[in-house]
């Protein structure tokens, strides 16, 4: 702790920080630009500027860069100094210049950081009467706009873009007054996290795209506290409605989980809510039909039925749980593929029994050695990527100690680190966006990648089984990672069901548990294919295939599915048939797919924007996402639709069940792995101070007359009876737990920025802490022993490929595959073959081969990759027809084969 | 118990003869009628004779073209967040290519609607707007016989392009001198 003294008054504050972070710790607003506590300071905008004096006596001082200036003990300070303020005023008059002042027009605008700086500083009359510097913008794509006359040169965007996600397509410009930040020509920003720029930067050079084609302002819009869809990592989010649409998805600030950053799925995935293919009404045998009217239907289905119900992986708890209590805990099914169903089982299984605890995204950024298995993780999880290179990007050397420099004193430490980061070891089917960070990168098909972990493992405990026939070089290679390993004090080991591979993720255990035998803090982490994978697995239910034979052998007739596409888990003769031979199929969903076409009767459920839910991320932390908006009265949650069934059937349990909190109630005493799961948020009854806490920010605008032409005279809005949120601007404006916050907003902070008033301390954990509660935790006293079942080397097969699938950010998971601007990024469906198998097979680049996959002929266009192995191919998950659930499998090559060069290439292949 | 001591006492009084036959507060009520006919009128016989009102008169709203008959109003919401009856909305839309005489920038309100029932013509609205695009004028709002009439929309609001509704008295000399700087001849 140092003593400082700011204004004459004196403060104790923690060392290590600089001036800036500890002003505004304090509750001192000094105006900032370049600087943000993702990303450290540079000094590039001169924003800051405060006084610093050499002792008690020193009565000029001298200005500083408050963010380049560390604290140090006894310093004397002056923040609200005549000089200080007038040169801060200064500042922005200068950036200001050639700013266009078009606020009216800009999307940014009443969440503008440029907005609120200038107003802190009292800067409010343009002195310049010359012209101002005009720019052309560019075309970025679907995601982003791009306006360059805005910008006032703070340089965050390339510093976020280059150096924190690894961009490469953005950059500056030319110099002086002319700087400009974009891409070298026009074209679609390729990077994963693009996005985030629209928030990192401070005024509107890069704005949301998607919120432009129906433009709200930040004060206008009805926010929730949300969770994201879009993959496994569960990154918190803030959604905005206005006029019954959602409106855009921002980032909601988590610790432990995203920080400050989304990726592009997450940000834009939402529009799906908004979709021309939406399920509104009701509907039995494809005629639409009044609520009342589906009710008898259904009590009379049901009645006389023996009904079965599939779960969802992507559908929360309470819907899964509610369909699982109407139906008894005997015929309830998860609606994924038995392959899939088996991964996840495994993944709970080590997490819970294991010796070695799953850590969060934040302690995976500061581990000292990082090992993929298998996991091309920028596209299956893309926030562990990103979290992944910030580890790789640290300087744990201790040189910057050495010499005084700080953490945050980004150019510095650039400087000094060069080439130097930490190892990253990662064994994929192809090459992946973190190949440019990797010590190194291994290609390699599913069976080999198990076999390279099973032989780092064995190379780290010799108790652990090793791998027969492990040609030299890999076991050079192995020996390799595990020193890496060893030398780490927390290492991380990720995989995941992205390989389909039970054998990789069994791999990477015994690489954990071996380096935990060694007395190393190891984390690690398996990711998923869906948003809720884990919290299904943890719910318990039968297999898909079981209910495939319930029916088949006429243990059950009716089935009632959620929140699922069947398609997307079986193959498609299967479902069809399996569908059709349901007397009834009950299909509840809010998007049309392949199976609610094949429905008896649907039922509109409610999007994540419509429902109440609790969904478990792939670290095993269990969230709570928020009702952003009431929709129509046919769209209701799917656990409030099933409560309905289960009053008119006079359920014992679910006719005693009235809202969400009943719901998780029940689910904490009945469900084993799940006993606190009503402890997730604050109970119903919470009010601080006696008000609920508002959705609505205090300046929302036109209640009166946004429903006017429905009705003049003013409704009453629609109570919650599920959360502590009110749908209203009446409420306390006293900051909410941290599982509840709505939207960010401070008195003159008006932008992103106002994150930093709800912290601890700037950069830092929310006030009130985490939100969500963790149900993985380590087992110390483990019986767990090491994963035998070593699979053997893969051989290719001759006119065979082995298809393995591989993962798109944009187009692989399921709903944002359905959001305008996503689908603007997916790529056509192909088959990934390596450049051997090309020439076998007489391919060139984009030529079609035909394969049969579990006897059903495709044909897909090739592309050609350098490094995917010999005799494997990959194909993109939920991008085409093809079984992506069926895979790994055996592709039959029906395109034939140049024989003679066909026999070269394996002869010189054996040599080598 | 007494609070005050300014309490008077009522007493039921018998009328006298002359008073139940009530014919001199007849009188007294006709001669007040008489002398009413002479006074000056109190009211004006709408709508063939207006009141004769202020210059800044607070009446409905006008959402003003600019000198090339482009609608200058941009959606910023400025005029619904300043609005204490809450009684304007609006959607924003971006000016497409082509549309550069309709819309004077890039970005337009594709519906603008203020609730007439609501709106108490405070005029913040106006003092709110940064692009000199509504005011309120020395028009009367018309009645109607239903209340969802009093929704006015664009159609309303806007002013038409061959009859442009004059606002320059509701701009105070300062305003209007602003204008009259050379570089700032946008805002004309």
């Amino acid at each position: 702790m140092a003593t400082i003294i700011i204004d004459c008054k004196t403060y104790e504050v923690p060392l290590g920080k600089n001036v800036l972070e500890t002003c505004l710790n304090l509750g001192f607003d000094v105006p900032y630009f370049c600087w943000h506590p993702g990303l450290g300071s540079v000094g590039a905008c001169r924003q800051c500027a405060v006084k610093v004096f050499k002792d008690a006596d020193d009565k000029k001082g001298r200005l500083v860069m408050s963010c380049m200036e560390p604290v140090v003990h006894n310093q004397h300070l002056a923040v609200h100094d005549a000089d200080t303020i007038d040169f801060r005023k200064q500042v922005i008059e200068w950036l200001m210049t050639n700013h266009p002042h078009d606020c009216a027009v800009c999307d940014e605008g009443g969440s503008c950081h440029l907005q609120d700086m200038t107003v802190m500083t009292g800067h409010h009359e343009r002195r310049f009467t010359f012209n101002k510097r005009t720019y052309k913008n560019q075309d970025l794509g679907p995601f982003l706009n791009h306006e360059m006359n805005r910008c006032i040169q703070c340089y965050r965007c390339v510093r976020f873009y280059k150096d924190y996600a690894g961009g490469k397509d953005l950059d500056a410009y030319a110099s002086k007054n002319n700087v400009y930040f974009g891409r070298a020509e026009d074209g679609v920003l390729e990077n994963e996290f693009s996005g985030n720029l629209a928030e990192i930067c401070p005024t509107g050079v890069f704005t949301d795209k998607t919120l432009k084609e129906h433009y709200t302002r930040k004060w206008d819009l009805t926010m929730s506290p949300s969770i994201c869809q879009h993959c496994s990592v569960g990154c918190n989010t803030i959604a905005g409605e206005r006029y019954g649409a959602l409106r855009m998805i921002h980032n909601r600030f988590h610790e432990k989980i995203n920080g400050y950053f989304l990726c592009d799925r997450g940000r834009f995935g939402y529009e799906f809510v908004n979709a021309e293919n939406r399920i509104k009404q009701p509907s039995i045998n494809g005629d639409v039909v009044e609520r009342t009217e589906l009710e008898t239907r259904l009590e009379k289905i049901m009645k006389s039925a023996k009904v079965i119900g599939i779960g969802s992986p992507r559908a929360s708890l309470q819907s899964n749980f509610a369909l699982k209590t109407l139906v008894g805990e005997d015929n309830f099914y998860h609606g994924v593929s038995d392959h899939e169903h088996d991964l996840a089982e495994l993944a709970v299984r080590i997490l819970k029994d294991g010796p070695v605890r799953t850590p969060s995204t934040k302690e995976i950024e500061k581990s000292d050695a990082i090992f993929v298995l298998g996991e091309d993780l920028t596209n299956t999880a893309p926030i562990v990527a990103l979290a992944v290179r910030q580890a790789v990007r640290q300087d744990l050397s201790g040189e910057p100690e050495k010499i005084h420099i700080q953490g945050w004193q980004d150019a510095a430490r650039k400087n000094l680190q060069q080439q130097r980061k930490m190892p990253l070891y990662s064994a994929t089917i192809h090459e992946t966006k973190l190949d440019d960070i990797c010590t190194s990168a291994n290609y390699a098909t599913p069976e080999d990648i198990a076999r390279l972990g099973f032989a780092v493992a064995h190379c780290v405990d010799h108790n652990s089984p090793a791998p027969e026939h492990f040609p030299e070089a890999l076991q050079v290679r192995a020996r390799s990672i595990a020193n890496g390993l060893l030398a780490a004090k927390n290492p991380t080991i990720i995989s995941g069901a992205g390989c389909a591979s039970s054998a990789v993720m069994k791999a990477a255990a015994n690489v954990a548990i071996a380096l935990h035998k060694n007395g190393i803090v190891v984390g690690l982490t398996y990711t998923m294919l869906e948003c809720n994978s884990m919290g299904l697995t943890m719910i318990g239910g039968h297999r898909l295939s079981a209910a495939f034979n319930a029916v088949i052998n006429g243990h059950a007739d009716t089935l009632i599915l959620l929140e699922n596409d069947l398609f997307r888990h079986g193959s498609f003769a299967e479902v069809g048939d399996f569908l059709a031979r349901c007397k009834n199929v009950i299909v509840l969903d809010h998007t049309k797919s392949d199976s609610t076409d094949r429905a008896s009767v649907v039922i509109p459920a409610g999007t994540f924007a419509e429902s109440d839910g609790i969904i478990v991320n792939n670290e095993g932390r269990a969230q709570r996402f928020f009702q952003v908006y009431e929709s129509t009265e046919s769209i209701q949650e799917s656990w409030r639709w099933i409560i309905n069934i289960g009053k008119t059937l006079q359920h014992p349990k679910l006719q005693t069940w009235q809202n969400f909190e009943d719901i998780s109630k029940a689910m904490a005493s009945e469900e084993p792995m799940l006993q606190n799961i009503d402890e997730v948020n604050p109970a119903v009854d919470f009010r601080i101070v006696g008000q609920r806490i508002p959705r609505e920010p205090h300046r929302f605008s036109g209640r009166t007359s946004m429903h006017a032409h429905i009705q003049v005279s003013e409704q009453k809005p629609p109570t919650d009876d599920d959360s502590p949120l009110s749908y209203t601007m009446e409420g306390t404006r006293i900051q909410p737990p941290s599982a509840m916050i709505p939207f960010y907003w401070s008195p003159g902070w008006n932008s992103v920025q106002s994150v930093a008033k709800y912290q601890h301390e700037v950069g830092g954990s929310l006030k009130d802490g985490d939100s969500g509660i963790r149900l993985l935790e380590a087992n110390a006293a483990s019986s767990l022993v090491y994963f035998q079942g070593i699979p053997e080397a893969f051989v290719p097969l001759e006119h065979h490929l082995w298809i393995v699938p591989t993962y798109h950010i944009f187009g692989s998971e399921e709903m944002s595959a359905k959001s305008a601007s996503i689908q603007k990024r997916i790529p056509t469906p192909y088959l990934l073959i390596s450049a051997v198998d090309a020439n076998i097979y007489h391919l060139k680049e984009q030529d079609i081969i035909k394969v049969s996959i579990a006897n059903i002929s495709y044909s897909f266009p090739i592309k050609i990759n350098r490094n995917i192995p010999v005799g494997m191919a990959a194909l993109p998950y939920g991008l085409c027809d093809a079984p992506i659930n069926a895979l790994p499998e055996w592709g039959i090559v029906e395109t034939s084969p140049l024989t003679e060069l066909h026999d070269y290439v394996r002869k010189t292949k054996v040599q080598h | 118990m007494q609070l005050t001591n300014r309490s008077k006492l009522v007493v039921k009084k018998e009328m006298n003869f002359w008073e139940r036959m009530y014919l001199p507060a007849i009188l007294g009520g006709v001669m007040i009628t008489i002398r009413h006919l002479f006074r000056r009128k109190s009211t004006v016989k709408y709508p063939e004779k207006t009141r004769e009102i202020s210059s800044i008169w607070r009446g409905q709203h006008v959402l003003k073209r600019d000198d090339k008959g482009a609608e200058r109003c941009t959606a910023c919401g400025l005029c619904a967040v300043a609005c204490p009856a809450e009684a304007i909305t609006m959607t924003a839309a971006e000016r497409k290519k082509g549309e550069e005489n309709l819309y004077r920038e890039e970005k337009y309100a594709s519906t603008y609607e203020i609730n007439m029932l609501r709106c108490i013509f405070c005029g913040l609205c106006e003092e709110a707007c940064p692009k000199e695009a509504i005011f309120l004028t020395d028009r009367i709002v018309t009645t109607d016989y239903s209340r969802t009439g009093f929704v006015y929309g664009k159609d309303k609001l806007v002013e038409k392009v061959d009859d442009r509704i004059d606002v320059t008295k509701r701009q105070t000399l300062a305003v209007q001198e602003f204008k009259q700087q050379k570089q700032l001849s946008h805002n004309k």
